[in-house]
């Protein structure tokens, strides 16, 4: 197995492919969202309940590899709690840390260990749109433009 | 027969650079023979000029190579006269010109098209489209347990409201193969038209459009062992005389007036515009190159293929082979247990083993097989049992790996 791979597969990224955070529907929420790539058939929903405008509750369901179940078990996992501006920013800081061009080290990202594994991403840029997809989606509901 | 790399530089460049490479997805697209190449590049480097206009030496070699090129495909497909046979820019563009210039202009509401529920995106979209456009019915012939088109249901559904019947031969997704000549019979019954897509029977029997008395059968020259962006369109002579032209330009047209223009006579009249000739000449190659083998040899060689792949894989627990009696095959898609395809494909990807992992363009047939995905294999002339053992190897690993 080679080093490349071994990123791409980090122990924080199995983990939760295989131990995901939250999955099942919610009973109450505010926004369903459907994250699919046409390209793979990967097709996840997260469940999302915003109340006085913070996320108390987020979960989801679906199919997908790994890299994307993992990535939108994270991103369930990590949104709590915050509201939408503070989304906004989380979001564009993940996606930055999936750039092949984005900064360098990663630290300047982030210090989260779990949303750094993702960086792996960078070396392989048809897996992109697995990283990427329950994101890619959750930006698309909540700032429509 | 032994596996013919050799012939593709591909694998020499790749090993001169240190690189494994071992090449599974023939069903997206084949390799290239050097043959292949060596023609593209004389025409280019030899002879280059436009075909049918021009009076100067080039001009008419190019002709007359273009001209070869289409009498091979009749020959190839065993059509009557080199009239029926068009040049397209694959089975996709070949498919949307019967739709729209042969089905469209007659389809009425409540008319009926069938597809069957084992069609590349390819053959089933142009087609619901169409329907949509029209208010008429696409109905979708399911498959049996064994994985190949129901032909109870077929009969069952088929009636005179029925204008069009589009099938694939073999599926790009599982390898199985229907019953043409059988389907075309009963379709023809009830006065239907029928078009093959014959994506991947190429190398997997030899075709006789005269036999199997389909009126339409495309397939794109890229998956054997020719050039992208050509492919054929055989149609019978009176139907493709009967289409208004798939499109309209300079090169089918016989005399133009302010008012009106008289078209040219087949092929012509379906082929508008430059055409792709070093295409052409490469399909004229790979076709070549095909019969200096022989499709039939070419069948065995992949089948016998499959068949050591389904040995090797069945060893290893967990491996869920699809269609795995589909004995006479190149393609063999299989799932792992708890391993997601993408994570497969990956994995393999590290080890130069090239496969597929998805949908492969067939969205109603996995969902009717209750699967979001697959690992296809497809095997060609250039592969071996070596290459089998590796891949055995690299999932074993894969499976300890996520396991
Ligand atoms: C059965 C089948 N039909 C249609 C197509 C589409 O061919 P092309 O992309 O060359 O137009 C393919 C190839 O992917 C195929 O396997």
């Amino acid at each position: 197995m080679t080093e490349k791979l071994k990123q791409l597969y980090k122990t924080q990224i199995l983990k939760h492919a295989q131990n995901p955070f939250n999955e099942g529907k919610l009973e109450a929420y505010t926004h369903l969202i459907k994250a699919y790539n046409p390209v793979c058939g990967d097709q996840f929903d997260l469940y999302i309940n915003i109340v006085d405008q913070r996320v108390i509750e987020a979960s989801f369901t679906g199919y997908g590899c790994a890299i994307s179940k993992a990535s939108t078990s994270v991103l369930a996992k990590h949104i709590l709690g915050k509201n939408k501006a503070e989304i906004a920013v989380f979001v564009a800081d993940f996606l930055k840390l999936l750039d092949p061009n984005g900064p360098q080290p990663l630290e300047e990202i982030t210090s989260d260990e779990e949303l750094m594994a993702f960086a792996a991403a960078r070396e392989f840029p048809e897996r992109l749109s697995c990283a990427n997809l329950a994101w890619l989606a959750l930006v698309k509901e909540l700032f429509p433009d | 027969m032994e596996s013919l790399k050799s012939e593709f530089p591909i694998f020499a460049n790749a090993e001169k650079e240190g690189r494994t490479f071992i090449y599974f997805d023939s069903a997206s697209s084949t390799q290239k023979p050097q043959s292949v190449i060596d023609a593209i590049t004389e025409y280019y480097g030899g002879y280059y000029a436009n075909v049918g206009r021009g009076l100067y030496w080039p001009a008419t070699q190019a002709s007359n190579e273009y001209a070869k090129a289409r009498d091979k495909v009749r020959n190839f497909v065993g059509a009557k006269s080199a009239k029926e046979v068009i040049f397209t820019s694959g089975t996709t563009d070949a498919i949307n010109k019967v739709a729209n210039a042969v089905l469209l202009p007659t389809l009425e509401a409540d008319d009926q098209v069938l597809v069957s529920e084992m069609e590349h995106h390819s053959n089933f979209v142009p087609w619901q489209q169409a329907c949509i456009q029209k208010g008429a019915d696409l109905k979708v012939i399911p498959l049996t347990t064994a994985h190949t088109i129901d032909l109870a249901a077929l009969k069952a559904t088929l009636n005179s409201k029925v204008k069009f019947v589009a099938i694939t031969a073999v599926s790009n997704t599982l390898g199985t193969k229907n019953d043409i000549k059988i389907i075309v019979r009963l379709a023809h019954a009830v006065g239907a038209l029928v078009l093959v897509d014959a994506s991947q029977l190429t190398l997997s029997e030899r075709i006789d459009v005269q036999k199997l008395d389909c009126d339409f059968l495309t397939f794109s020259a890229h998956k054997l062992f020719g050039p992208t962006g050509i492919g054929i369109l055989y149609g019978k002579q009176a139907l493709l005389e009967r289409a208004i032209p798939f499109s309209y330009g300079g090169g089918m047209v016989a005399l133009v007036n302010q008012d009106e223009t008289t078209f040219a006579d087949l092929p012509a009249k379906h082929e508008a515009g430059t055409p792709n000739i070093a295409g052409a000449i490469g399909l004229g190659a790979a076709i070549d190159f095909v019969e200096s083998i022989g499709v039939a040899q070419i069948a065995k060689h992949n089948a016998a293929l499959r068949t050591y792949t389904v040995h090797l894989l069945n060893q290893i627990e967990g491996v869920n082979l699809l269609a795995e009696d589909a004995g006479d095959a190149s393609i063999l898609s299989f799932t792992m247990e708890g391993i997601h395809p993408h994570d497969i494909a990956t994995f393999l990807a590290e080890k130069g083993i090239a496969v597929r992992a998805g949908h492969h363009c067939t969205q109603p047939l996995l969902k009717s097989m209750g699967l979001p995905a697959t690992v296809r294999l497809s095997f060609s002339v250039y592969n071996d049992q070596r290459e089998i053992e590796q891949l055995k190897t690299a999932l074993e690993e894969i499976k300890s790996f996520f396991g």
